[in-house]
Protein backbone atom coordinates (compact mmCIF):
# COMPACT_ATOMS: atom_id res chain seq x y z
CA UNK A 1 0.00 0.00 0.00
CA UNK A 2 2.73 2.53 1.45
CA UNK A 3 4.17 1.53 -2.26
CA UNK A 4 1.44 2.77 -3.95
CA UNK A 5 1.17 5.91 -2.19
CA UNK A 6 5.03 6.25 -3.22
CA UNK A 7 4.47 5.97 -6.69
CA UNK A 8 1.48 8.60 -6.56
CA UNK A 9 3.50 11.50 -5.30
CA UNK A 10 6.17 10.45 -7.51
CA UNK A 11 3.80 10.08 -10.07
CA UNK A 12 3.33 13.91 -9.12
CA UNK A 13 6.56 15.34 -9.44
CA UNK A 14 7.02 13.36 -12.37
CA UNK A 15 4.22 15.23 -14.34
CA UNK A 16 4.68 18.72 -12.81
CA UNK A 17 8.24 18.40 -14.41
CA UNK A 18 7.43 17.40 -17.36
CA UNK A 19 4.56 19.62 -17.39
CA UNK A 20 6.60 23.14 -16.68
CA UNK A 21 9.25 21.83 -19.10
CA UNK A 22 6.34 22.23 -21.37
CA UNK A 23 6.88 18.77 -22.93
CA UNK A 24 3.25 18.35 -22.67
CA UNK A 25 3.10 20.96 -25.70
CA UNK A 26 3.18 19.68 -29.58
CA UNK A 27 5.40 21.99 -31.20
CA UNK A 28 7.76 21.09 -27.90
CA UNK A 29 7.90 17.48 -29.07
CA UNK A 30 7.99 17.98 -32.75
CA UNK A 31 10.27 20.75 -33.03
CA UNK A 32 13.41 18.98 -31.07
CA UNK A 33 13.33 16.67 -34.40
CA UNK A 34 13.20 19.80 -36.52
CA UNK A 35 16.53 21.35 -35.00
CA UNK A 36 14.46 24.63 -33.90
CA UNK A 37 13.72 23.69 -29.85
CA UNK A 38 16.19 21.40 -28.30
CA UNK A 39 14.33 21.82 -24.59
CA UNK A 40 13.07 17.77 -24.66
CA UNK A 41 17.33 16.94 -25.24
CA UNK A 42 18.31 19.13 -22.54
CA UNK A 43 15.17 17.60 -20.15
CA UNK A 44 16.20 14.46 -21.06
CA UNK A 45 20.06 14.36 -21.01
CA UNK A 46 20.25 16.32 -17.87
CA UNK A 47 17.47 13.37 -16.18
CA UNK A 48 20.42 10.91 -16.95
CA UNK A 49 23.34 12.86 -15.97
CA UNK A 50 20.98 13.48 -12.49
CA UNK A 51 20.20 10.05 -12.09
CA UNK A 52 22.66 7.98 -13.31
CA UNK A 53 25.26 10.03 -11.03
CA UNK A 54 22.93 9.53 -8.09
CA UNK A 55 22.42 6.19 -8.24
CA UNK A 56 25.65 4.64 -9.17
CA UNK A 57 26.67 7.10 -5.50
CA UNK A 58 24.31 5.29 -3.99
CA UNK A 59 24.84 1.86 -5.58
CA UNK A 60 28.76 2.90 -4.20
CA UNK A 61 27.78 3.99 -0.94
CA UNK A 62 25.92 0.53 -0.59
CA UNK A 63 22.80 1.78 0.33
CA UNK A 64 21.16 0.84 -2.45
CA UNK A 65 21.17 -2.39 -5.19
CA UNK A 66 20.56 -1.42 -8.68
CA UNK A 67 17.38 -2.80 -9.99
CA UNK A 68 17.12 -5.00 -13.34
CA UNK A 69 17.98 -2.66 -16.31
CA UNK A 70 15.68 -2.97 -19.17
CA UNK A 71 17.05 -5.77 -21.44
CA UNK A 72 19.12 -5.14 -24.48
CA UNK A 73 18.54 -6.83 -27.63
CA UNK A 74 19.28 -5.14 -30.55
CA UNK A 75 17.04 -5.42 -33.52
CA UNK A 76 13.92 -4.80 -31.46
CA UNK A 77 15.37 -1.97 -29.65
CA UNK A 78 16.04 -0.32 -33.24
CA UNK A 79 13.09 -1.48 -34.70
CA UNK A 80 10.70 -0.60 -31.89
CA UNK A 81 12.73 3.13 -31.55
CA UNK A 82 12.03 3.61 -34.86
CA UNK A 83 8.05 2.54 -35.15
CA UNK A 84 8.09 4.79 -31.83
CA UNK A 85 9.92 8.06 -33.47
CA UNK A 86 6.96 7.96 -36.02
CA UNK A 87 4.41 8.13 -33.72
CA UNK A 88 6.20 10.80 -31.48
CA UNK A 89 6.43 13.15 -34.31
CA UNK A 90 3.30 12.34 -35.26
CA UNK A 91 1.22 13.31 -32.03
CA UNK A 92 4.10 15.29 -30.60
CA UNK A 93 3.34 13.53 -27.19
CA UNK B 1 12.26 37.88 7.54
CA UNK B 2 14.80 35.93 5.65
CA UNK B 3 12.15 32.72 5.56
CA UNK B 4 9.59 35.05 3.82
CA UNK B 5 11.57 36.05 1.31
CA UNK B 6 13.05 32.59 0.63
CA UNK B 7 9.64 30.65 0.49
CA UNK B 8 8.09 34.12 -1.62
CA UNK B 9 10.83 33.54 -3.95
CA UNK B 10 9.90 29.27 -4.53
CA UNK B 11 6.16 30.42 -4.89
CA UNK B 12 6.79 32.92 -7.65
CA UNK B 13 8.89 29.95 -8.96
CA UNK B 14 6.40 27.43 -8.91
CA UNK B 15 4.07 30.12 -10.37
CA UNK B 16 6.23 30.67 -13.73
CA UNK B 17 4.59 28.42 -16.90
CA UNK B 18 7.86 27.61 -17.72
CA UNK B 19 10.55 25.94 -15.85
CA UNK B 20 13.91 26.07 -17.47
CA UNK B 21 14.39 22.26 -18.95
CA UNK B 22 17.20 21.74 -16.75
CA UNK B 23 15.53 22.43 -13.90
CA UNK B 24 12.92 20.21 -14.77
CA UNK B 25 15.16 17.23 -15.85
CA UNK B 26 16.93 17.57 -12.77
CA UNK B 27 13.47 17.49 -10.85
CA UNK B 28 13.02 14.41 -12.92
CA UNK B 29 16.63 12.63 -12.14
CA UNK B 30 15.55 12.84 -8.50
CA UNK B 31 12.59 11.49 -9.08
CA UNK B 32 13.99 8.46 -10.75
CA UNK B 33 16.88 8.14 -7.94
CA UNK B 34 13.76 8.04 -5.16
CA UNK B 35 11.89 5.18 -7.21
CA UNK B 36 14.49 3.17 -6.94
CA UNK B 37 15.94 4.44 -3.37
CA UNK B 38 12.12 4.16 -1.58
CA UNK B 39 10.28 1.50 -4.01
CA UNK B 40 13.07 -0.17 -5.79
CA UNK B 41 11.17 0.54 -8.90
CA UNK B 42 11.79 1.76 -12.45
CA UNK B 43 9.52 5.41 -13.86
CA UNK B 44 7.83 4.16 -16.95
CA UNK B 45 4.74 5.64 -18.48
CA UNK B 46 3.82 2.76 -22.02
CA UNK B 47 3.88 -0.41 -19.70
CA UNK B 48 1.31 0.52 -17.80
CA UNK B 49 -1.35 1.06 -20.92
CA UNK B 50 -0.33 -2.37 -22.27
CA UNK B 51 -1.26 -3.77 -18.29
CA UNK B 52 -4.69 -1.96 -18.64
CA UNK B 53 -5.42 -2.75 -22.45
CA UNK B 54 -4.76 -6.53 -21.35
CA UNK B 55 -7.02 -6.11 -18.28
CA UNK B 56 -9.86 -4.33 -20.84
CA UNK B 57 -9.30 -7.58 -23.56
CA UNK B 58 -9.12 -9.94 -21.59
CA UNK B 59 -12.70 -8.96 -19.70
CA UNK B 60 -13.78 -8.39 -23.82
CA UNK B 61 -12.32 -10.44 -25.84
CA UNK B 62 -10.56 -13.45 -23.25
CA UNK B 63 -9.63 -15.78 -26.67
CA UNK B 64 -8.01 -12.79 -28.05
CA UNK B 65 -6.04 -12.10 -24.94
CA UNK B 66 -5.12 -15.02 -23.48
CA UNK B 67 -1.62 -15.43 -24.94
CA UNK B 68 1.91 -15.82 -23.46
CA UNK B 69 2.33 -11.85 -23.65
CA UNK B 70 -0.48 -10.46 -21.71
CA UNK B 71 -0.38 -13.58 -19.36
CA UNK B 72 3.66 -13.32 -18.65
CA UNK B 73 4.57 -10.24 -19.83
CA UNK B 74 2.33 -7.49 -19.31
CA UNK B 75 -0.08 -9.08 -17.00
CA UNK B 76 -3.60 -7.65 -16.92
CA UNK B 77 -3.21 -5.98 -13.52
CA UNK B 78 -2.63 -2.46 -12.13
CA UNK B 79 0.94 -2.07 -11.25
CA UNK B 80 2.79 0.55 -9.37
CA UNK B 81 3.52 2.19 -12.95
CA UNK B 82 -0.26 2.39 -13.20
CA UNK B 83 -0.50 4.37 -10.11
CA UNK B 84 2.48 6.24 -11.10
CA UNK B 85 0.34 7.49 -14.01
CA UNK B 86 -2.35 8.42 -12.10
CA UNK B 87 0.10 10.67 -10.39
CA UNK B 88 1.44 12.24 -13.86
CA UNK B 89 -2.24 13.08 -14.06
CA UNK B 90 -2.34 14.90 -11.62
CA UNK B 91 0.86 16.31 -11.56
CA UNK B 92 0.41 18.11 -14.63
CA UNK B 93 -2.85 19.40 -14.08
CA UNK B 94 -1.16 21.02 -10.69
CA UNK B 95 1.72 22.46 -13.19
CA UNK B 96 -0.75 24.07 -14.99
CA UNK B 97 -3.05 25.09 -12.22
CA UNK B 98 -0.22 27.07 -10.49
CA UNK B 99 0.60 28.74 -13.73
CA UNK B 100 -2.77 29.63 -14.09
CA UNK B 101 -3.21 28.60 -17.38
CA UNK B 102 -5.36 25.61 -16.99
CA UNK B 103 -7.93 25.68 -19.34
CA UNK B 104 -9.84 23.24 -21.57
CA UNK B 105 -8.78 23.07 -25.36
CA UNK B 106 -9.73 20.80 -28.18
CA UNK B 107 -6.87 22.23 -30.52
CA UNK B 108 -4.35 24.53 -28.86
CA UNK B 109 -1.17 24.76 -30.34
CA UNK B 110 -0.52 27.02 -32.72
CA UNK B 111 1.97 25.49 -34.88
CA UNK B 112 -0.16 22.39 -35.39
CA UNK B 113 -2.80 24.91 -36.84
CA UNK B 114 -0.26 25.97 -38.60
CA UNK B 115 0.43 22.82 -40.72
CA UNK B 116 -2.51 21.20 -40.60
CA UNK B 117 -5.17 23.52 -40.40
CA UNK B 118 -7.63 24.48 -37.65
CA UNK B 119 -9.74 21.55 -37.35
CA UNK B 120 -9.55 19.95 -34.08
CA UNK B 121 -11.09 16.00 -34.92
CA UNK B 122 -8.30 15.99 -37.20
CA UNK B 123 -6.08 16.88 -34.49
CA UNK B 124 -7.50 14.06 -32.32
CA UNK B 125 -7.28 11.76 -35.09
CA UNK B 126 -3.57 12.14 -35.90
CA UNK B 127 -2.66 12.07 -31.86
CA UNK B 128 -4.99 9.02 -31.64
CA UNK B 129 -2.87 7.46 -34.55
CA UNK B 130 0.42 8.36 -33.65
CA UNK B 131 0.15 7.14 -30.09
CA UNK B 132 -0.82 3.63 -31.47
CA UNK B 133 1.87 3.74 -33.50
CA UNK B 134 4.21 4.90 -30.18
CA UNK B 135 2.84 2.72 -28.03
CA UNK B 136 3.60 -0.58 -30.69
CA UNK B 137 6.80 0.73 -30.81
CA UNK B 138 7.28 0.57 -26.99
CA UNK B 139 6.36 -2.67 -27.04
CA UNK B 140 8.66 -3.95 -29.40
CA UNK B 141 11.35 -1.87 -28.14
CA UNK B 142 10.77 -2.84 -24.22
CA UNK B 143 10.19 0.76 -22.99
CA UNK B 144 8.92 4.39 -24.29
CA UNK B 145 10.91 7.85 -23.37
CA UNK B 146 10.65 7.18 -19.58
CA UNK B 147 11.04 3.42 -19.22
CA UNK B 148 13.51 2.79 -21.64
CA UNK B 149 15.53 5.89 -22.71
CA UNK B 150 15.61 7.30 -18.85
CA UNK B 151 15.38 4.46 -17.11
CA UNK B 152 17.40 2.10 -18.65
CA UNK B 153 19.63 4.86 -19.78
CA UNK B 154 20.63 6.03 -16.27
CA UNK B 155 21.52 2.23 -15.39
CA UNK B 156 23.86 2.38 -18.47
CA UNK B 157 21.67 -0.31 -20.33
CA UNK B 158 22.76 -0.50 -23.93
CA UNK B 159 18.83 -0.65 -25.24
CA UNK B 160 18.64 2.77 -23.73
CA UNK B 161 21.19 4.53 -26.10
CA UNK B 162 19.79 2.13 -28.86
CA UNK B 163 16.60 3.09 -28.61
CA UNK B 164 16.99 7.36 -28.07
CA UNK B 165 19.13 6.98 -31.85
CA UNK B 166 16.90 5.18 -33.60
CA UNK B 167 13.64 7.16 -31.90
CA UNK B 168 15.53 10.58 -32.76
CA UNK B 169 16.04 8.91 -36.57
CA UNK B 170 12.92 8.48 -37.77
CA UNK B 171 11.20 11.50 -35.74
CA UNK B 172 13.68 13.46 -37.60
CA UNK B 173 12.60 11.87 -40.46
CA UNK B 174 9.23 12.07 -40.29
CA UNK B 175 9.21 15.60 -39.09
CA UNK B 176 11.17 16.16 -42.05
CA UNK B 177 8.40 14.16 -44.27
CA UNK B 178 5.63 16.26 -42.71
CA UNK B 179 6.84 19.68 -42.18
CA UNK B 180 8.73 19.20 -45.62
CA UNK B 181 10.33 22.83 -47.20
CA UNK B 182 8.76 24.33 -43.94
CA UNK B 183 11.36 21.67 -42.04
Amino acid sequence: MLNYFLALVLGLFFGLSLQKAGLTKYHKIVNVFRFTDFAVLKFMMTTLIVSMTGLYTLKWMGVITLPAAPATYIVGNIIGGLIFGTGMAFSGY
Amino acid sequence: MQLEKKMDWLKEQFQKEEWSPYVAGALLGVVGILAVLLSDSLLGASGAFENLAGAIGQTVAPQLFDNMYFNYVMRPEITWSGVLLVGVFLGGMIGAWSSHTWKLRLNSDEQWKQVFGPSWPKRWLLAFFGAIVLEIGAGIAGGCTSGLAISGGMLLAPAAFIFIGAMFASGIATAWLVYGRRF
